[in-house]
């Protein structure tokens, strides 16, 4: 019994990450502009990369190799939106359509308005 | 230079290399030069007359075959333009699907020549992994197989990666790195290097700086984890010095070079790169000379599983991903700034 119930969240889990990751793959080949395929690209690097792991966390066979998913799960969620927040800043600093924005908010640095930090 | 005969021209040798070069005999060599100091300045005019109109003529030759090169230059590229550039196309695709059919048909005729798996008459099970397989563990204490495989049996082979490895650190850095002039000022080409890494250097980034504060301890740590846990579980020097270097550049990114280069310089490269491979050399080198073919070296190998155990393979590790470490570190900031 117990174990049917393991077999039916791992299973669940790791569809729910699969269709995700494979919905932010179609949408980074839908989308044209780079923050855009970005935005797409991170949410199958969050969210898809924590369904399957915690399917997997489901299916593992004792306790300690699944706190070892939980740590990959906690450090893919600080390290992949800090990597797809550099893609962005780079894309954001260096695309020309963006430069008003960008000297704006230096200003606003600039001033002493440190919230609306870049 | 050194010192070379004022009339260098007119001794042996040079007779002899002009005559090789030309085709001239010597005797010519010296009748030519009987006769340019004979003429007087009359004849002198005379040829240089006749040598100016020969020029005039050359040139004007040339100046045809130019002209008619040109217009077939200009009528090859109209060609290619429209026509050739279809058929090279063509013949390009054709040849690229060929070359690709053919290398596969290649690796597929070696693959259905080669032994099935899971036979046990297939060359693969031969004694030799089985030797390996069972007596490792006793033979070199290491738990994991593959550390007691590549740090023990074919150190010697571990030992030449790690050079290669160095050696590519220093050609990279022979090729990119941008030197301070002689007086050790900075030169033009490095001001403008550092300028152009500021613009793109993500610099103050309150969110990079701050996961890498979280980050960075958890990931250098986990590369020693790896490195010392090399022969007791999978990974080792390779993979965890990869870990460690990852690490290193995370801090720099995030951090920049002026607080990177309090711990990383030069001297640290090439004094941890020197000291792990000339402690390889050395420990494999007593090794090969003290404990093979079963000679008692000395070295205690422990009780397999223990993390003290296994010989040289710990400290082997530990050279290796220090220096993987180190190349690796030496490589990105080599190709981002040309310095470090």
């Amino acid at each position: 019994m117990l174990e049917w119930i393991r077999f039916i969240f791992t299973a669940a889990f790791l569809a729910a990450g699969i269709f995700i990751l494979i919905a932010s793959v179609r949408g980074v080949y839908k989308f044209d502009y780079a923050l855009n395929r970005m935005h797409a690209a991170a949410m199958g690097d969050t969210l898809g990369i924590f369904f399957v792991l915690i399917g997997l966390v489901f299916s593992a066979p004792d306790i300690w190799l699944g706190a070892k998913l939980v740590l990959i799960i906690v450090f893919l969620w600080i390290a992949s939106p800090v990597g797809s927040h550099l893609i962005a800043r780079l894309e954001v600093n260096t695309n020309p359509i963006w430069e008003k924005d960008v000297t704006a908010a230096r200003r606003t640095i600039e001033e002493g308005d440190t919230h609306g930090h870049l | 230079m050194s010192k070379r005969n004022s009339n260098w021209g007119n001794t042996l040798q040079g007779r002899f290399l002009r005559w090789m070069r030309f085709g001239w005999e010597p005797m010519d060599v010296l009748l030519i030069d009987k006769m340019s100091q004979d003429r007087d300045e009359s004849v002198n005019d005379a040829l240089s007359a006749a040598e100016n109109l020969r020029d005039l003529q050359l040139s004007e030759k040339y100046n045809a075959d130019t002209a008619i090169e040109h217009s077939i230059m200009q009528e090859l590229d109209e060609w290619s333009l429209s026509k050739g550039r279809k058929i090279v196309n063509r013949l390009y695709a054709l040849l690229s699907v060929t070359l690709c059919v053919t290398v596969i048909l290649l690796l597929l005729e070696t693959v259905i020549a080669m032994p099935m798996r899971g036979v046990a008459v297939s060359p693969t099970n031969n004694e030799v992994s089985q030797r390996y397989i069972e007596e490792g563990m006793e033979e070199t204490g290491a738990v994991n197989i593959v550390a007691g495989m590549i740090l023990d049996y074919r150190a010697f082979d571990t030992l030449g990666e790690s050079t290669v490895l160095f050696i590519a650190a220093c050609a990279v850095l022979i090729l990119l790195r941008i030197d301070r002039d002689k007086d050790g000022r900075p030169t033009q080409e490095l001001i403008a290097a550092e300028e152009d890494d500021r613009s793109h250097e993500p610099k103050s980034d309150r969110i990079l700086q701050g996961s890498a504060m979280i980050l960075t301890p958890v990931v250098l740590l986990f590369g020693i984890y790896v490195v010392l846990n090399g022969h007791l579980s999978p990974g080792g020097g390779f993979s965890g010095g990869a870990i460690i270097g990852a690490g290193l550049i995370l801090y720099l990114n995030a951090f920049g070079f002026a607080k990177a280069s309090r711990f990383f310089s030069y001297k640290t490269f090439a004094l941890i790169t020197l000291l792990s491979l000339s402690f390889y050399a050395l420990a494999k080198a007593y090794s090969f000379y003290c404990g093979a073919n079963g000679l008692p070296s000395g070295i205690p190998l422990g009780t397999p599983g223990s993390i003290l155990s296994s010989g040289l393979i710990l400290p082997l590790n530990i050279c290796v991903g220090m220096v993987v470490a180190c190349t690796m570190y030496i490589f990105y900031a080599m190709f981002r700034k040309g310095g470090i």
